[in-house]
């Protein structure tokens, strides 16, 4: 009993790290049917903010976990020059593919261009942990950063789903998303909603970072790439587009990564993450929540 | 339908791509080449040098493993500059000066086999490389093939060196380091360990091997077993909730340092692991990798097998380059500078005992198994296959709670029974 509870929080813990990340892809997805594989380095671009504002919190006496919110802007900053510098340009002339390639050469891009900062080089940085203290109820021991990490993506799932269903910009957001001609000629302005999306999508990605590395602390320029990856089967396999989904997605991976660790072998973790994704896609090719619209990529 | 097929297959090309890419470390390449500059003194004294010999070196400068790399090219570039100031290597024709020209290999194989063989394009037959066993496997096949002698400081793993080949180490290798850490299990008195390894590593997975075997010989029962898939994992909990469980008293952790400092032991203490943590040399280093805000305390009862200590090592040579270390880095030597340094003095001493450079000389010349070589790490002879026969010794990490800090100690000198 204590190592199937231990696995489920383990499973939660991994998981619920990938609903994060997953929650930033499926927006963009969702509105401009991009996959944007730059979303993992935005987590990176998050991990070497925080590495570096959390002990000028700390010095200033601050909450370290404060230093979210400057890291939030940064992340929303570079998310939406990414957005204004790459995708629209290509965008405009392009299509589908060509956006596509785009968004794997600014994943390479963001690594590269971090490894030539003095300050941050190739060699990987242990940032502060935060929320370090250990919870043990009846043998079954808890991080504190598990719960809250769980806590915080669930509470931005909601406040994500409710900002889209009742806001202004939300329902833009949904105009361009169904519909982009009939979004304009409703007076929506387009390339507004889609930076905001970036914005909104990026900033997601440095509250990824901080409960990332408050249970992983390493940073790396690398470390988006994985992260990325299974951040984007977790929306796929939730259904992309759709922000339950995503959550759902990064929980199931978390739960299959956890289950297969504990009662299968622990090399096999990846096998039956993709094998998982597989049998869903067959069977509900728009993933567990998706809706089936037209064509997907 | 056809459509969305094809894009599916292109995309997981690219996610396969994707991951490859990160794990490499993504490609900055940095190839540099020092040369170190003769001492005006040397010269003085001992007149012209009638050549230079120019020694390759590869190690991980930068990325996940840069400790390993530059602490060796510390100690190899010590080891030149003294030998230089003491006149050179004298070969038959006369006295020569040494060089080196460094190659990062960014702790990845495949670079590690560029660097390799622009090293030999570039004419040089005596290589100092890799750091890593992993790193190290990639370029064994190159040297033999192509007649160059490769040295590495610190490649543990078996298979590396074998008879009458060019491969050759200057650390004992792992089926040693894992009777080392079996004996001092059985020494302790434990009798239920655990293993927790990378299947996929070279270096874990002969680790692991030794160790299970050597346990078994020694009457300790492995009770729990579990692997990870990269030497990168990060989380490693329910590997530890299965330790547990099966009431392992001590684990082994074949590890590099670049996870045992902010996942894995952190991870297994709060997993309710409270027993001995005991790794292998590649653990040393981890108290640059512990993340501020940890409970430090953790770090108690994690020891590792090590190749030297600067506390346990008493000989001439060990003494002068611990102090000539001091003076020119300003700090501690540990493992790797220690055998770089190492390696330059075997290799000079092998040149020296020929009287040539070339790599088929030298080669005959350290497959001598009776001549003795007296380095920094203590004074051994090579065994047939190339691989020193020398002692090992205990050391571990300590949380001092007065000041904070986790300290690294030395605990024993180790050998086998």
């Amino acid at each position: 009993m204590v190592t199937f509870i231990q696995f489920v929080i383990t499973g939660l813990r991994l998981g619920s790290v990938y609903a994060l990340i997953a929650l930033g892809y499926t927006m963009v997805y969702g509105i401009i049917k991009l996959i944007n594989f730059a979303h993992g380095d935005f987590i990176m671009v998050g991990g070497y903010s925080l590495f570096f504002l959390i002990p000028v919190f700390m010095g200033l006496g601050l909450p370290g976990w404060l230093a979210v919110v400057p890291a939030c802007i940064i992340c929303a900053c570079v998310g939406m020059l990414v957005e204004l510098l790459a995708y629209r340009p290509v965008r405009k002339k392009g299509n589908k593919l060509t956006s596509l390639i785009t968004a794997i050469a600014m994943s390479f891009v963001l690594e590269n261009l971090a490894q030539a900062i003095p300050a941050i080089g190739p060699d990987p940085k242990i940032p502060y942990t935060l929320f370090g203290a250990t919870i043990s109820i009846g043998g079954v021991s808890v991080s504190s950063a598990t719960i809250i990490t769980i806590v915080v993506s669930a509470v931005i799932m909601v406040a994500l789903y409710l900002f889209t269903q009742k806001s202004r910009i939300g329902r833009a957001m949904r105009c361009v998303s169904e519909d982009k001609e009939a979004a304009i000629l409703m007076g929506v302005n387009v390339n507004h909603t889609i930076i905001i999306t970036f914005g909104i999508g990026a900033g997601l990605a440095a509250v990824a970072a901080l409960m990332y590395i408050a249970q992983y602390p390493k940073v790396f320029t690398t470390m988006g790439a994985t992260l990325g990856i299974y951040a984007f089967v977790a929306a796929v396999l939730g259904g992309i587009g759709s922000l339950p989904g995503a959550m759902l997605g990064g929980l199931l991976i978390g739960m299959v990564q956890s289950l297969t660790n504990t009662y299968i072998s622990s090399s096999m973790s990846d096998t039956f993450v993709y094998l998982v994704l597989i049998v869903v896609l067959l069977i509900r090719p728009a993933g567990v929540l998706g809706k089936n619209v037209g064509e997907k990529v | 339908m056809k459509k969305r097929i094809i894009s599916m297959i292109l995309m997981l090309t690219m996610a396969v791509g994707m991951t490859a890419c990160g794990s490499s470390g993504s490609g900055s390449e940095s190839t540099e080449t020092e040369t170190t500059e003769e001492t005006d003194a040397a010269s003085e004294a001992e007149g012209d040098f009638v050549g230079t010999i120019t020694l390759g070196m590869i190690g991980p400068m930068t990325g996940s493993l840069a400790v390993y790399g530059t602490h060796v090219s510390n100690g190899v570039l010590m080891a030149v500059d003294e030998i230089n100031a003491a006149g050179g290597v004298m070969l038959s024709d006369g006295a020569y000066e040494l060089a080196v020209s460094s190659k990062d290999d960014q702790g990845d194989s495949t670079e590690c086999l560029n660097a390799m063989n622009a090293l030999i394009a570039d004419g040089i037959e005596l290589v100092i490389g890799s750091a890593t066993s992993g790193c190290t496997s990639s370029i064994t096949s190159v040297a033999n093939s192509e007649g160059v002698v490769l040295i590495t400081p610190s490649g543990t793993a078996d298979a590396l060196t074998t008879e009458m080949d060019y491969v050759f180490r200057a650390c004992f290798k792992d089926s040693f380091q894992g009777e080392l850490a079996a004996q001092y299990a059985a020494d302790e008195g434990y009798t239920k360990v655990g293993i927790v390894y990378c299947s996929a590593d070279t270096y874990s997975a002969g680790l692991r091997d030794s160790f299970s075997a050597a346990c078994e010989t020694l009457g300790i029962e492995v009770v729990a077993e579990e692997s990870v898939a990269t030497m990168t994992e990060v989380d490693y909990t329910n590997q530890f909730n299965k330790m547990v469980s099966a009431g392992a008293e001590l684990v082994f952790v074949p590890f590099y340092y670049d996870v045992t400092g902010p996942y894995l032991v952190p991870q297994a203490r709060s997993a309710g692991f409270d027993g001995v943590l005991l790794g292998a040399d590649g653990v040393d280093n981890t108290e640059t990798t512990i993340s501020e805000g940890t409970d430090l305390s953790v770090y108690n009862d994690f020891l590792f097998v090590n190749h030297y200590s600067t506390e346990l090592a008493t000989s001439d040579v060990s003494v002068s380059f611990v102090e000539n270390y001091e003076a020119t880095y300003g700090d501690t030597p540990n493992n790797f500078d220690a055998l770089g340094y190492d390696c330059v003095l075997i290799l000079a001493q092998a040149m020296e005992s020929c009287g040539a450079c070339d790599a088929e000389s030298v080669q005959a010349a350290l497959a001598d198994t009776s001549v003795t070589y007296e380095v920094a790490t203590g004074t051994f002879s090579f065994d047939e296959t190339g691989t020193p026969i020398k002692t090992g010794v205990l050391m571990g990490y300590e949380y001092n709670e007065g000041d904070e800090e986790v300290t690294k100690i030395a605990v024993k000198t180790l050998s086998v029974e």
